[in-house]
């Protein structure tokens, strides 16, 4: 995280101009789609499209790289836990059945590689909006525009406090951790047994907590005196108007949605195998 | 002084918000027992939070919270069907300071408030784990048998973590307000 403790980048692309509400909900409807299908031949021009609108939107490669990093650890591992544990799961989604590996206690399938494979890019298919989502949007833009689709204001402000304080507590924890080390107390590897490393880890976790609910208490006590939560309504310094932009995103966010729907009903989009009559 | 579950006070609104922060950046430490399943220690902040300012604070926190680990760790992408169960693991450990002579502010509670939060509290992970796993299968498409393994163990560990860490954290809290409220308010 970034000093002024977001992920946020500033930049000038659409997606940045665009309106934290037309960017929400067109997160939602991205995830709601994908979360409809299980069909391979929709992830991977999803993805394609993700990763088209994150170059579109010019972010440092730099920034970004250690998510891909993340992401790909993350799928390897997720694969070789289902392909462990489940290794013939596949062949109960299709009713197929092609063996390529012995494994003693089951045999692992093509159809499980594949169902693997389609589950690897569903979850990939998530990640360009995300990181879209969270690369472009300022946290304070981020609570008026929740604030705007309806959600309380006093939600999308502790949305806000949430994000600002992140960046001042692991502050405090790398004081306090600093201190606990002056004392002698290992953290590192080598540094003690698992449990001694754990029980240091708690030590830490006490003064920090303590500390915290004395932050509430200031936090709210200036809240307070500024008048917070007089009023049933709050505008937002942040708050911007929609542009053309954002209604067009918008009308094609719903129209697209409908069709997926519609395409879903009729049974379109479920596990799709391409070799079923080998 | 106790307030409404659904007042939502200026310090309510400022728990919610540090109570997320704590939790999303304790969730960064995690001990990974199998992929994606993890030993976390940012559960204990749920049970003190819980404790303290009650269900909706637990259950806000929990879910922003949740967001803001899976912001950095998720892997490019929100776990929303873990959001769920953070929320709801959160809501169950608010559950016990719904109580009237629960209050850890000024050190009162008894032998079955304690009870009742570690049972509620491990029973709430239990059901928002079982709700998150659930929901993998439908909404991701996971694998039944693998999701019910990773089930096992995050909910295992986590109550692990919640009763050895969190109830004892609460013990503590409770006992040191005690220390300094002899005083007995007239009303």
């Amino acid at each position: 995280m970034s000093k002024s403790g977001t992920l946020y980048i500033e930049g000038d692309s659409l997606f940045h101009r665009m309106d934290g509400a037309a960017k929400l909900f067109m997160f939602a409807v991205w995830t709601v789609f994908v979360f409809l299908f299980q069909d391979i031949r929709i992830f991977v021009p999803l993805f394609l499209f993700g990763i088209g609108l994150l170059i579109a939107a010019k972010l440092p490669y730099k920034r970004i790289r250690f998510f891909l990093w993340l992401m790909i650890v993350f799928n390897l591992m997720n694969c070789l836990l289902t392909l462990l544990i489940t290794p013939a799961y596949g062949s109960k989604v299709w009713g197929t059945t092609t063996v390529i590996l012995n494994l003693g206690y089951n045999v692992l399938t093509l159809e499980s590689v594949f169902y693997v494979l389609t589950l690897t890019l569903k979850y990939m298919s998530m990640m360009p909006i995300t990181l879209l989502f969270i690369f472009t949007t300022h946290p304070t833009r981020f609570a008026s525009s929740l604030n705007r689709i309806g959600v309380p204001y006093k939600i999308a402000f502790a949305f806000s406090i949430a994000f600002r304080y992140v960046p001042d507590l692991q502050t405090e924890f790398r004081n306090i951790s600093n201190a606990m080390q002056a004392r002698g107390m290992g953290f590192g590897k080598g540094e003690g047994s698992y449990r001694e490393r754990f029980k240091h880890f708690v030590s830490i976790a006490i003064p920090l907590v303590q500390s915290s609910l004395h932050r509430i208490e200031t936090v709210s006590n200036a809240m307070d005196l500024r008048g917070f939560g007089r009023h049933r309504r709050r505008t937002w310094f942040s708050a911007t108007a929609w542009q053309r932009a954002d209604y067009c995103i918008a009308v094609i966010c719903v129209i697209v949605m409908v069709v997926a729907i519609a395409v879903r009903m009729n049974g379109f989009g479920t596990f799709w195998y391409p070799f079923t009559s080998v | 002084m106790k307030q409404s579950v659904l007042n939502f006070s200026t310090k309510t609104v400022v728990a919610i918000g540090i109570g997320a922060a704590l939790y999303g950046l304790l969730g960064n430490i995690s001990i990974p027992l199998i992929a994606q399943t993890a030993l976390r220690p940012a559960i204990a902040i749920l049970t003190i939070f819980g404790a303290m300012f009650g269900p909706v604070v637990g259950l806000l926190s929990g879910f922003i919270g949740h967001i803001i680990t899976d912001l950095t760790w998720g892997g490019g992408q929100i776990w929303w069907t873990w959001v769920v169960g953070s929320a709801v693991t959160g809501l169950g450990m608010g559950l016990v300071s719904m109580s009237r002579s629960f209050n850890v502010n000024e050190g009162s509670s008894s032998t079955s408030h304690i009870v009742t939060l570690a049972v509620a509290g491990s029973l709430a992970l239990a059901v928002g784990f079982g709700v998150s796993s659930i929901l993998d299968v439908y909404l991701y498409g996971e694998a039944p048998d693998k999701m019910w393994a990773q089930y096992g163990f995050a909910t295992v560990s986590n109550v692990i973590v919640h009763l050895v860490l969190g109830v004892p954290a609460v013990l503590g809290l409770l006992k040191l307000n005690r220390r300094n409220s002899n005083l007995k308010v007239m009303k």
